[in-house]
């Protein structure tokens, strides 16, 4: 199993001069350790006008000043919204070559097509077409990666034959993943061999019939990429302190901070009714394990599975994950600054001393995607 | 033998005051109804300048517009327009009774005193045609709302969802000897099956009332959904209430 951390970029309100700067550092400074205490992975996402709950709306920029302060960390766009009205194709692939190269190949390529009103209505972006907005931009990206050229007709971009550069450090192509928070969407995932980013802070039980689904369909995939990445990745919160009791606390106000922020976008199935949001996405995923969904104040947001605990319950917790074939667990750290950030990085550094040992880190497949010092020159 | 009255009971007529309150208690059985709704993005400070402090404002502000047609229930026939701000109590969804008009003045009593809802007596009308609907409601002689869907197509039941209503309410209360009424946050929890839906592209209009109309005070600045229902609602007692 493999590990990673993952950044929303939340900054609570009320907001001063500072704020943003102060989340983005704190941030950095996160993945910087992270790097030096041997965590595999550093996500970050790309959301739009999610106020409070996410201002990393330029994740690339993020990714790039991470790549610049660490040496093996792999750095994952997650993810990338590669919907037209939100980013031309041409230039998704051109941002994350060039940050595969700065990096020296070590980009993630996570794709996604957003799960709120908030940001969809804001480009202008029909609901109902995302998912294929989706599936035809994931199609064109790794060809525009590996060809020397490309021109294209879809339905929902063209471009006549143009040379998209510069090409990735990774040869042939970053690992490609889709965010996947929806049983539909771990299939589609697997139809296409792409990793299976598990967005949905669900539990190890809610997971494990998603990820056998996802390890049977693989098996038979069309491919879109040059190779297929056959990953599953979980996502949760982690807090570790020295106690249960000490990490409870601090984690309890992580995951609860995480969903009410969340509470307050619009996730697309709540004001929308379309059978392409049937699920309400990472967003939501907490609300349903309150304690009552229809309760005035909420229920409770510690559940099973999550690096909350002590080293030794983390450790048996994660077991859990690894025992339904997740592959890796990128962990929440920090929301709107709730956690004090010298307690986050300690928190890292107990999971890497106590925890990272404990569990098999071998287990992984690695991606297909190989670094080359040299591409051909072209003719 | 004296001549007998001939009001025999199959002649009484229904205005013959009833022993019982004007309005049965709930739950309300609501069949056969018919339901338009339109979401729409609106302004951020009308929506906190009318949301009680207990309650938060989703990103974007939306507001929500219901036009309700009731064939059966138990006070006769009705209609009701509500207008609601989309909102979140904690961490949960919920829409924030604004006004609304209503067609039937015993539906009228046992909607503001039992329930909370912010009623006022007018004119309410939804219609459907071929691909489209349109309603309408009116007070005191004038427009207040019209709601106008077209290009609807049949869409799954279960994608449509309403969500949980919080109104406001005065519940009469003793401070010691002294009448003291408490202001309260009641949600309420309709049970609503549905049947059949349909969503369309909807607009919204405002009427200009002398006087000013107060349904303005939700601009619809972008419509984010229209949907028709027809469905079998109930309408139950406050399921929760909590202090203002």
């Amino acid at each position: 199993m493999k590990f990673g951390i993952f950044h929303e970029l939340s900054v609570g309100k009320p907001w001063g001069p500072v704020s943003e700067l102060d989340v983005y550092n704190n941030a950095l400074d996160q993945v910087e350790l992270a790097d030096k205490l041997g965590f595999d992975q550093a996500w970050a996402v790309e959301h739009h006008f999610l106020e409070e709950y996410s201002h990393c709306s330029a994740p690339e920029v993020f990714l790039a000043a991470a790549a610049a302060r660490t040496e093996q960390i792999r750095l994952g766009h997650g993810v990338m919204m590669v919907l037209p009205p939100f980013n031309h194709p041409v230039r998704c692939a051109e941002r994350a070559a060039t940050l595969d190269i700065i990096s020296k190949g070590r980009l993630e390529f996570g794709t996604g097509r957003s799960a709120t009103w908030t940001e969809l209505g804001g480009f202008r972006c029909d609901p109902d077409l995302t998912k294929e907005m989706w599936s035809e931009a994931v199609a064109a990206i790794p060809k525009m990666w590996t060809q020397e050229t490309i021109s294209w007709e879809g339905k929902f971009f063209s471009m006549p034959e143009r040379s998209v550069i510069p090409k990735p450090y990774q040869k042939p192509h970053p690992p490609m993943w889709v965010a996947v928070s929806s049983p539909e969407t771990a299939v589609q995932a697997a139809e296409r061999g792409l990793g299976c980013l598990g967005v949905s802070i669900g539990t190890p039980g809610e997971y494990e019939r998603r990820v056998k689904d996802y390890r049977r369909i693989i098996r038979g995939c069309q491919p879109i990429g040059e190779f297929v990445n056959e990953q599953v990745n979980g996502v949760t919160f982690l807090h570790v302190a020295e106690t249960d009791a000490e990490a409870q606390e601090w984690g309890t106000k992580l995951a609860y901070n995480f969903a009410y922020l969340a509470a307050h976008l619009i996730g697309i199935s709540t004001v929308y009714p379309t059978a392409a949001y049937k699920t309400p996405g990472l967003l939501f995923g907490l609300r349903a394990g309150g304690r009552d969904e229809k309760a005035p104040g909420g229920g409770g947001v510690i559940r099973e599975g999550m690096g909350v605990g002590s080293p030794q319950t983390v450790i048996k917790n994660l077991r859990m994950w690894e025992e339904i074939g997740v592959d890796r667990m990128v962990f929440i750290i920090n929301t709107a600054e709730v956690v004090p950030q010298e307690r986050v990085l300690e928190s890292l550094r107990l999971f890497a001393e106590h925890v990272m040992p404990a569990l098999n880190r071998t287990a992984a497949p690695d991606a297909g995607a190989s670094v080359v010092e040299s591409w051909p020159v072209m003719p | 033998m004296p001549d007998q009255g001939r009001l025999t009971e199959d002649l009484l007529a229904h205005a013959v005051p009833a022993i019982a309150p004007l309005y049965p208690p709930p739950p309300w059985k609501l069949p056969g109804a018919r339901i338009l709704k339109v979401i729409f993005e609106t302004d951020s400070d009308p929506v906190l300048d009318w949301l009680p402090p207990k309650l938060t404002r989703s990103s974007p502000p939306y507001a929500v517009i219901t036009f309700e047609q009731y064939p059966r229930s138990p006070v006769g026939p009705f209609s009701v327009a509500h207008q609601f701000i989309g909102c979140r109590a904690g961490h949960f969804v919920r829409v924030f009774a604004l006004q609304s008009v209503v067609d039937n003045p015993r539906a009228l009593v046992a909607l503001r005193e039992g329930w909370g809802f912010p009623c006022v007596a007018g004119t309410v009308s939804l219609r459907r045609g071929r691909g489209r609907a349109t309603a309408t409601a009116g007070a005191a002689g004038s427009g207040v709302c019209e709601v106008s869907v077209t290009g609807l197509e049949a869409i799954e039941p279960d994608l449509v969802r309403f969500d949980p209503l919080l109104t406001l309410r005065l519940s009469p209360s003793l401070r010691g000897d002294v009448r003291h009424d408490l202001v309260q946050l009641a949600q309420i929890d309709p049970e609503t099956e549905i049947r059949k839906a349909a969503r369309g592209k909807g607009t919204v209009t405002y009427g200009d009332r002398p006087g000013g109309n107060t349904w303005t005070t939700m601009p619809c600045r972008n419509v984010v959904s229209a949907v028709l229902c027809e469905v079998d609602s109930e309408l139950p007692f406050a399921r929760y209430v909590i202090p203002y």
